[in-house]
């Protein structure tokens, strides 16, 4: 983790220097400078996301069709996958990036913080940038509170500051929410009318994230906390642009209108099948926002092999 | 009702995540490390939440005696009482070994803002509530006969009445003050990790003087012939006359953090990336003698001589024995855990029934606490704790 972690407290304490040896302040800059590096996955993950769900009736049926065949069912997902451009690990991919990135960034803000001498030992030899160690220890409290603690709701009192830090969880926990919110797409029911139980349990992870990152920040540290109510702000923001930008597609007709003559023959014995031709009808244009947006508009009919 | 059953189940998932994550990254707690001291002819050793003697001759536990000179039992299960004092506690961490506060009672401070008293013959805590403290405290506690003088990791140095505790005077620093006070002729000289020196009066608290380094110092400086040394973490070793004006400077390669030694007028010190110095003090400013990258990994405790002898303990797992005049490595020793302690030497004694010099090295891994070996580094370990 060292190749991650030393450029990170090396930047942390460069930037606290740069700000007036303010800590907070220098999070926040780290944040947005981090969520910008990230920024070309987190866009493939939010456009991967959506044209998945784009795809989810056409998956749908193919389910249906090929129920019990579960090798012809991966091949015919993997075509139809293919057909419109999209990578089915495009979403987690970005996701897995930005762990050891989360990691990294918990233990750096530790570090560059260290309250405790292991951690001040630990942080020895990290810094990059000759001239910085003249700015060590770092200032850890920041209205009242210790930054490399976790936030403390035993001392809520009749002082404002003192619902700080139930303030503080509570903005971890409503962000999260609203980035979510405005980077899942909306549950579309199936045909049948019912919600999908896919989609259902995409959504049910609107609940369970803002719930565990309010308990990282609860349990780790008040610094921590600021890293998540930056990151998530600049994710709402980033979410609002990237569905400005969808909102001015054409509904997605490709996959949702698109009609599919798909047949398959079992093999005499059984065992084996064979793919026939798939035709799907479109009526997003070349060169449209869909095509833009991943989901590449399949020719009017294609060969499914 | 699968939805719901999905939703339970995902709400698992993510408590499962939460745990596993919250694993991975570590809670706030941290291992601590206190020095090797020498109490009632015995080896004391605090760590983490643990307080210990040892017979430094084989390293086997101390057991406690009666009024009568017999071997204490323990009631319940009949087994020999070990001195050993174990203080329960989410943040009780000690980073120092208790200080004699009279025949009766040690004194031992810690890290979640106690002050704990022990009962010296009965390896117990009076009151394990123990003596509120305004602060953490990660430094060795100084006791004079009137005062307790205590560091505190945030800020500040507080003077206590050693009778009852109570508050003489509070000397104000800007950051934490993590290394013991040195006092001398009345002056005591604090060292603090907002970069400045301070001299101030013993019995009143009031500044004498106080001088800027340019980076924290987590050391409390050497006095040797009317001059203080000290290790900076601004890549410096620097000499400053009792008066506080700074009349040698040395640059190194990384951080010092322990104390400098001084042996036939060479300085030896080692920083946080494996180097050892040995600078002359002959003229008006340093001179280098030689400078050794020894290891990688940082050399927190201060080196210790040993006769024609440098030794060196790194968080590498290693102690070194380096020639003094070169500063060649001659014998290392793996002590199979992280060393962040002082090193502590001591001469061969009838009291202590000891035949020969001998080095004791604390290490922070538990399976491999302590290890003893002659002093020269000549041999294989003589025993290690716990064995």
């Amino acid at each position: 983790m060292d190749f991650i972690l030393n450029p990170f407290v090396t930047l942390l304490t460069f930037l606290y220097r740069v700000f007036g040896n303010d800590m907070v302040l220098s999070i926040a800059v780290f944040t947005v400078l981090i969520r910008l590096l990230t920024y070309p996955l987190t866009i493939q993950q939010q456009r991967s996301t959506r044209a998945m769900q784009q795809l989810q009736p056409e998956l749908k049926k193919l389910q249906e069709k090929y129920k019990g065949e579960r090798e012809k069912l991966a091949q015919e997902q993997m075509t139809l996958y293919r057909q419109y451009g999209i990578n089915p690990f495009g979403g987690c991919l970005p996701l897995l990036i930005q762990l050891p990135i989360f990691l990294a960034l918990y233990q750096a803000i530790n570090m560059a913080l260290a309250a405790t001498p292991t951690q001040m030992l630990d942080t020895a030899g990290r810094l990059l940038i000759p001239g910085l160690d003249s700015v060590i220890p770092l200032n850890n409290l920041w209205l009242g509170m210790d930054l490399t603690q976790p936030p403390n709701l035993g001392v809520i009192g009749t002082s404002i500051e003192s619902f700080i830090p139930i303030i503080l969880i509570g903005l971890v926990v409503l962000t999260t929410y609203l980035q979510f919110r405005v980077t899942m797409p909306k549950p579309t029911p199936n045909a049948d009318g019912k919600p999908d139980q896919a989609q259902q349990m995409s959504q049910s992870m609107g609940t369970i994230m803002p719930i565990m990152y309010g308990f990282f920040a609860l349990s780790f540290s008040v610094g921590l906390a600021i890293y998540f109510i930056v990151s998530n702000t600049i994710g709402i923001v980033q979410g609002i642009l990237v569905a400005r930008s969808r909102a001015k597609l054409q509904p997605l007709p490709a996959v949702v209108t698109s009609t599919t003559t798909t047949s398959s023959k079992s093999g005499a014995s059984g065992g084996a099948s064979r793919s026939t031709p798939t035709r799907v009808k479109t009526t997003a244009k070349p060169g449209s926002n869909a095509a833009r947006n991943n989901v590449k508009p399949a020719a009017k009919t294609s060969k499914a092999k | 009702m699968k939805v719901t059953q999905s939703r339970m189940g995902m709400l698992g998932a993510g408590a499962l995540l939460v745990l596993v994550l919250s694993a991975c990254v570590g809670g706030p707690l941290e291992p601590s490390w206190g020095d090797l001291e020498v109490l009632d002819n015995n080896l004391a050793l605090a760590f983490g939440t643990t307080i210990l003697q040892l017979n430094p001759e084989d390293g086997s536990s101390v057991i406690l005696i009666d009024a009568d000179g017999n071997p204490r039992t323990d009631p319940e299960t009949q087994q020999l009482r070990r001195w050993e004092v174990g203080v329960s506690g989410q943040q009780v961490r000690f980073y120092q070994t208790p200080i004699e506060l009279n025949v009766e009672t040690l004194l031992a401070a810690s890290y979640d803002r106690k002050l704990f008293t022990i009962e010296r013959e009965a390896a117990r805590i009076t009151d394990t509530v123990g003596i509120d403290l305004p602060g953490h405290v990660v430094a060795d506690v100084l006791q004079t006969d009137d005062l307790i003088y205590v560091p505190l990791s945030e800020k500040d140095v507080l003077a206590l009445n050693a009778d009852d505790y109570s508050q003489r005077w509070r000397f104000e620093t800007t950051r934490g003050v993590w290394a013991q006070p040195l006092l001398l002729d009345g002056v005591l000289y604090i060292t603090s990790m907002d970069h400045f020196v301070y001299a101030v009066n013993a019995e009143t608290g009031e500044s004498i003087w106080q001088v800027d380094l340019g980076g924290a110092v987590a050391s409390t400086p050497l006095l040797y012939e009317n001059a203080l040394y000290v290790g900076t973490f601004a890549r410096e070793i620097v000499r400053l006359s009792l008066d506080g004006d700074i009349t040698a400077r040395y640059t190194t390669t990384d951080w010092i953090w322990g104390t400098p030694v001084i042996a036939d007028n060479i300085l030896y010190a080692a920083d946080l990336v494996g180097n050892v110095y040995a600078l002359e003090l002959t003229g008006d400013d340093f001179t280098e003698r030689w400078r050794k990258q020894v290891t990688t990994r940082a050399i927190r405790p201060s080196p210790v001589v040993v006769e024609d002898r440098l030794v060196v303990a790194s968080r590498d797992n290693f102690v070194y024995w380096l020639n003094r005049n070169t500063g060649d490595t001659l014998v290392r020793q793996d002590v199979r855990g992280e060393v962040m302690a002082e090193l502590l030497v001591l001469e061969p004694s009838e009291t202590m029934e000891l035949s020969q010099p001998m080095l004791f090295v604390h290490t922070m891994a538990r399976d491999n606490l302590i290890f003893a070996f002659p002093a020269d580094g000549n041999g294989e370990a003589l025993w290690k704790y716990p064995r």
